[in-house]
């Protein structure tokens, strides 16, 4: 017994280790760091629309801001040398900014939107209040690339002329706004809105801003050679990023022609079956490839079947069709997606010429469109179960935005040879539910 | 008129189950020798490692036994430096051995309940796997009765029973999120039965050479009248009815040969090798009593490979009182790469042991045994959720046993 109680020290002993080597974790060893670095993040800067932006929701808000992916990729820059990234968001008191729509329930499946009214940023219609601090963050929403060197745009977006002295709205254009500030590496992703704008209107260019217009190829690639130019005017590096195809987003794929003749027999109460749309070659009955836009969704019940003065009905007869703005038809889209291809290559040509890197957006909304997994996360670009889409149907979620954000690192770590870290998707949101 | 437009994905959460995570701790005397030594050791616990053995144990005893297995895995996504560790936990295997019957007869019977898999894994709510799994833990409980034969004095052979109890929990996170931006949650639990056998034939030469060759069946599971619960928003609760679930999980069967032989006066060395038919283990189908258009049964692929592992050990007998042990292991990994799941970071791994027996009395026996295995670090993109990224795995696994002979 003796030999036991002088054993069971040691014994004792060997448990103590044993529980004190079980709360070491174990080390994985590989590590994920450059080697050598050739570019210099100290000061980055994000030029684009209100996808840089971070707008969501059919808004820019402060939680936008916060997630918009130049932020995300930013932050990942940091063990690359980079900097602090100041972005023009919104105080606290005014978080909501500019407003948004959030769901308010799902009735039978159906949701029902409102407008989130409080802490927005408003000091009289149609006025922001006034950003005057350090900008990295110059993501404009509503900026078209044809539009960037105008200097009478800034009078026209209230989310510009937040950001400039009153004596500069007006005078001063994006790129100059985007100029002189010694910027050692960029993103750059403009040239959505120069389609967007016209397809989301149906393909009908009835703006007399020139926010639906469809620009064409050479002025694209002028002003996108002219931008760029001034944007690596000392040698720096950057990334652009593609346009993707409009048709793969939820604006456009959410409102079938099945869904609203079944929407419309019900309210009938008698079979329909044709919708007839305007197009530019006359009205014709609907088929299943044209889209209709997703505001169309809640005109609908409204618009639908309504008579004119002659007692046509709206949309069942090709007398009284509906309007071809509500309707990006085969035709248009198909017309649309060549565009875009061509003012992709415009992009890609260009970031050859100045060794940028490329983000190919449209090449991932392609691949959303079908359905992607990410850790166990189904993401696709279907409207709000789909994860990546904001309640727009334009703009991204806060998981849409770190999968963007980890399209643009990679397409940096793989020109650059760096090592910026991925964004776990797991820590950011789809659309909110009541 | 928006009612179509709104389809949410397919979330049906699956049951996912720690097969490979098998960590032998039924006996702690062959715990201390990394699981060698079934043909060495001829006491009740041959009860597990074959039932041809039982027959030729000297007394009738009765033993309980216990270990904390620690287990602690890390995960470190592709591309990223952020390590992320399953919490520290610790789950306690058991057993329990007991034999009857005439000393120095033909016969002998015995009963066995012990916990030949389990395991408990939680990597909360905050890695980047959360949306594959939060927590899981799982045990099996084997029940088995089991004769003994002697055909001749050096030949043994016998079988058992087995009736399984298992039980599961587990939860993972579901990409629906609420008006804080947190994702639900789903969890699941259940318990079932199945049933198996467990045979042996245990061959010595006198005082020297000793083989045995056993083979347990596999065990399929059956999980009926599970609870699935779900914690989402108020507007999409309705596609997540809380509702039962039943599924059938197969526990693999196992051929092993042992052998033992001595060294000198005091060394024996052991030495097992264990054919393990996980490829029994092909798909998980998941039923949901209560389906939507969101929770669908689920039919989840997993192509377990059979599986081998190779033991071996000394035994040391100090003096009269007391025995010294260690042993080392290989097992090669049931689990391909496409499939690892967080619920089993499963690689091949190595194990190491180290264990003892005290004689206290004529009557009393203490074993302890202290086992520390490594599953190999494994990069891998899982071809369901792919998420792609680098598991590592420690196991400590501490245990004791007190024998009662009579």
């Amino acid at each position: 017994m003796k030999t036991f109680q002088k054993n069971i020290k040691l014994y004792l002993g060997i448990a103590t280790m044993a529980v004190f080597a079980a709360s070491c974790k174990p080390e994985i060893s590989r590590e994920f760091a450059p080697a050598t670095q050739n570019v210099d993040f100290s000061k980055y800067i994000a030029v684009g629309n209100s996808l840089t932006a971070g707008f969501a929701d059919g808004g820019l808000y402060l939680e936008g801001q916060q997630v918009a992916f130049p932020n995300l990729i930013a932050e990942k820059m940091k063990t690359h040398g980079g900097g602090e990234f100041a972005t023009p968001f919104f105080s606290e008191a005014q978080s909501n900014g500019s407003g948004y729509i959030r769901l308010k329930a799902l009735e039978n499946g159906r949701p029902v939107t409102e407008s989130v009214t409080d802490k927005l940023a408003y000091t009289a219609a149609g006025v922001l209040a006034k950003y005057t601090g350090e900008i990295n963050n110059f993501g404009i929403p509503g900026m078209r690339l044809d539009h960037s060197g105008v200097g009478l745009v800034s009078a026209g977006n209230m989310y510009f002329s937040r950001l400039l002295p009153d004596g500069e709205v007006g005078r001063k254009s994006y790129q100059e706004f985007v100029g002189n500030r010694d910027h050692t590496f960029f993103s750059f992703w403009l040239g959505n809105n120069d389609v967007l704008g016209y397809a989301t209107n149906g393909a009908v260019n009835d703006s007399p801003t020139g926010t639906t217009v469809l620009t064409a190829v050479n002025t694209f690639r002028a002003v996108y050679t002219q931008f760029i130019t001034q944007l690596t005017a000392k040698g720096q590096k950057g990334v652009v990023a593609t346009i993707p195809d409009v048709t793969a987003i939820p604006f456009f794929t959410t409102v079938t022609r099945r869904a609203l003749l079944d929407a419309a027999s019900a309210a009938a109460g008698t079979t329909i079956n044709d919708l007839y749309i305007a197009t530019k070659t006359g009205p014709r009955a609907a088929t299943d490839n044209d889209m209709f836009v997703l505001p169309f969704s809640s005109l609908a019940s409204t618009l639908l079947g309504k008579p004119n003065a002659g007692m046509i009905p709206y949309g069942f007869h090709p007398l009284n069709p509906i309007e071809d703005k509500y309707v990006l038809d085969i035709q248009e889209a198909s017309a649309i997606k060549t565009h875009i291809t061509d003012l992709n290559n415009v992009i890609k040509d260009i970031a050859n010429q100045k060794n940028l890197a490329v983000a190919d957006a449209n090449s991932l909304l392609t691949r959303l469109k079908t359905g992607m997994i990410f850790n166990g996360i189904g993401v696709s670009s279907a409207f709000i179960s789909g994860n990546a889409f904001s309640l727009d149907g334009i703009h991204l979620t806060p998981m849409g935005n770190a999968i963007m954000a980890n399209l643009v690192i990679d397409s940096i770590n793989a020109k650059y040879g760096t090592k910026l870290e991925k964004v776990d998707i797991s820590n950011y949101r789809g659309v909110k539910m009541p | 008129m928006r009612k179509l437009l709104f389809a949410l994905l397919l979330a049906s959460p699956t049951l996912t189950f720690a097969q490979g995570s098998q960590v032998n701790t039924q006996g702690i005397r062959a715990l201390g020798m990394s699981g060698a030594g079934s043909a060495l050791f001829v006491d009740e616990t041959s009860i597990f490692y074959n039932p041809g053995a039982l027959v030729k144990s000297a007394n009738n005893a009765i033993s309980v036994g216990a270990s904390a297995v620690m287990y602690r895995s890390a995960f470190q996504e592709i591309n990223s430096n952020v390590q992320h560790n399953t919490k520290f936990q610790i789950s306690p295997p058991f057993s329990i051995f007991a034999s009857f019957g005439p000393k120095n007869s033909w016969w002998k019977a015995g009963i066995g309940v012990y916990t030949p898999f389990g395991g408990a894994v939680d990597w909360g709510t905050e890695w980047p796997g959360r949306f594959e799994l939060n927590h899981l833990a799982l045990r099996a409980i084997y029940i088995q009765p089991t004769l003994s034969f002697k055909l001749t004095e050096n030949f043994g052979i016998g079988g058992g029973f087995v009736y399984n109890i298992g039980t599961v929990d587990l939860s993972r996170s579901i990409p629906v999120f609420d008006q804080n931006g947190n994702p639900g949650r789903a969890e699941l639990s259940g318990m079932g039965t199945g049933m198996g056998f467990n045979i042996g034939a245990h061959y010595h030469l006198e005082d020297e050479f000793a083989i045995s060759l056993s083979y347990r069946s596999h065990v399929r599971t059956k999980l009926e009248d599970g609870d699935a619960e779900f914690t989402v928003p108020a507007a999409v609760a309705a596609s997540f009815p809380s509702t039962k679930f039943s599924a059938e999980l197969p526990l693999p069967s196992s051929f092993n040969i042992g052998i033992s032989l001595p060294l000198n006066e005091k060394l024996d060395l052991a030495g097992d090798a264990t054919f393990i038919g996980y490829s029994i283990y092909k798909k998980l189908v998941f039923d949901y009593e209560d389906n939507t258009p969101v929770l669908a049964d689920t039919e989840q692929t997993k192509k377990y490979e059979n599986a081998l592992s190779g033991k071996v050990g000394l035994n040391y007998t100090a003096n009269d009182k007391l025995a010294l042990r260690t042993g080392i292991g290989y097992v090669y990994t049931p689990v391909r790469s496409q499939y690892v799941y967080a619920e089993t970071p499963d690689n091949n791994r190595i194990m190491g042991s180290v264990g003892f027996t005290y004689t206290l009395s004529d009557k009393f026996d203490l074993s302890g045994a202290y086992t520390f295995q490594r599953i190999m670090e494994r990069t891998t993109t899982n071809v369901e959720t792919r998420m792609s990224g680098t598991y590592k795995t420690n196991i400590h696994a501490p245990g004791i046993s007190l024998t009662y002979k009579w």
